[in-house]
């Protein structure tokens, strides 16, 4: 039981303030996300639509994995903007890691506009049965 | 509830720009861009999630009506939710336009969860230039 509460606080989002105005673009937003828990990952699943594969940059240390990307709507063409709802937007969103997640098997898949990171428990945090003897 | 998204200051601005007009403002509603270029506009919304087989674009009397469903991320057996922001499993939102367009000739393009639709301005409503005589 220890164990099992000890596991979901690894990985708590810490939502970033609004910046406005940053690299040109009209905003920084924090994109939403979940997150799951199973017996050998946490699982963020990131809302960014808008982004791709190449603007999209993650890092992870010790401490902190964190995401961003420009959201890259290609609007050719000019022409007067009559609704601006999306506007122009960097998201960026920080998650504080606890200990115990193999950062160097972290691995990430961007698609339909989501971005899923799978971040690997180490072993020694894995749900383990023992079979009594 | 009738949302007019465009607020013509002048009376010209009212005769020759779109109207917008935005019925649903429901819950779900998808972040949306209009832009208008000379032979067309062009709509983009934000539908993290949806795959292209989920959305339905209509267009009737001059109303464009979008509805898609965001089917839910397959989560493993016996994961545990840690974290829970993302909500909105149905979109759906309609635009009506003033202008006429050609209805037979509406494209839609999904990407990286952005929906773009191009919906090209009938001959008639298409800006010309009158040479005097």
């Amino acid at each position: 039981m220890e164990n099992n509460k000890k596991n979901t606080a690894l990985v708590r989002a810490c939502c970033n303030a609004v910046v406005p105005g940053a690299e040109g673009y009209e905003m920084v937003v924090c994109p939403a996300a979940d997150i799951y828990e199973t017996s050998d990952a946490f699982i963020v699943e990131i809302d960014m639509p808008g982004a791709s594969k190449e603007s999209i940059s993650i890092t992870a240390d010790a401490r902190m994995l964190s995401v961003s990307s420009l959201q890259m709507i290609n609007d050719s063409g000019g022409g007067e903007i009559i609704v601006n709802e999306i506007g122009k937007k960097k998201y960026h969103r920080e998650f504080r890691l606890g200990t115990g997640i193999k950062l160097d098997d972290i691995r990430a898949e961007y698609k339909d506009g989501v971005l899923l990171i799978t971040l690997p428990k180490a072993d020694e945090l894995k749900a383990r049965q023992i079979r009594i003897q | 509830m009738f949302v007019r998204f465009d607020y013509p200051k002048t009376l010209e601005n009212l005769v020759n720009n779109f109207l917008v007009t935005d019925t649903v403002f429901s819950q779900s509603h998808p972040a949306i861009d209009i832009i208008e270029q000379e032979n067309q506009a062009v709509v983009i919304a934000e539908l993290p999630g949806v795959k292209k087989e989920d959305v339905k674009i209509e267009f009737e009397n001059a109303v464009l009506k979008i509805s898609a469903e965001r089917k839910p991320y397959e989560v493993p057996e016996n994961a545990k939710l840690v974290l829970k922001e993302l909500s909105s499993q149905k979109f759906d939102r309609s635009i009506q336009f003033e202008h006429d367009i050609d209805a037979g000739n509406i494209s839609a393009d999904l990407t990286n969860g952005i929906l773009k639709v191009v919906l090209p301005k009938s001959e008639s409503a298409k800006p010309r230039t009158i040479e005097v005589k």
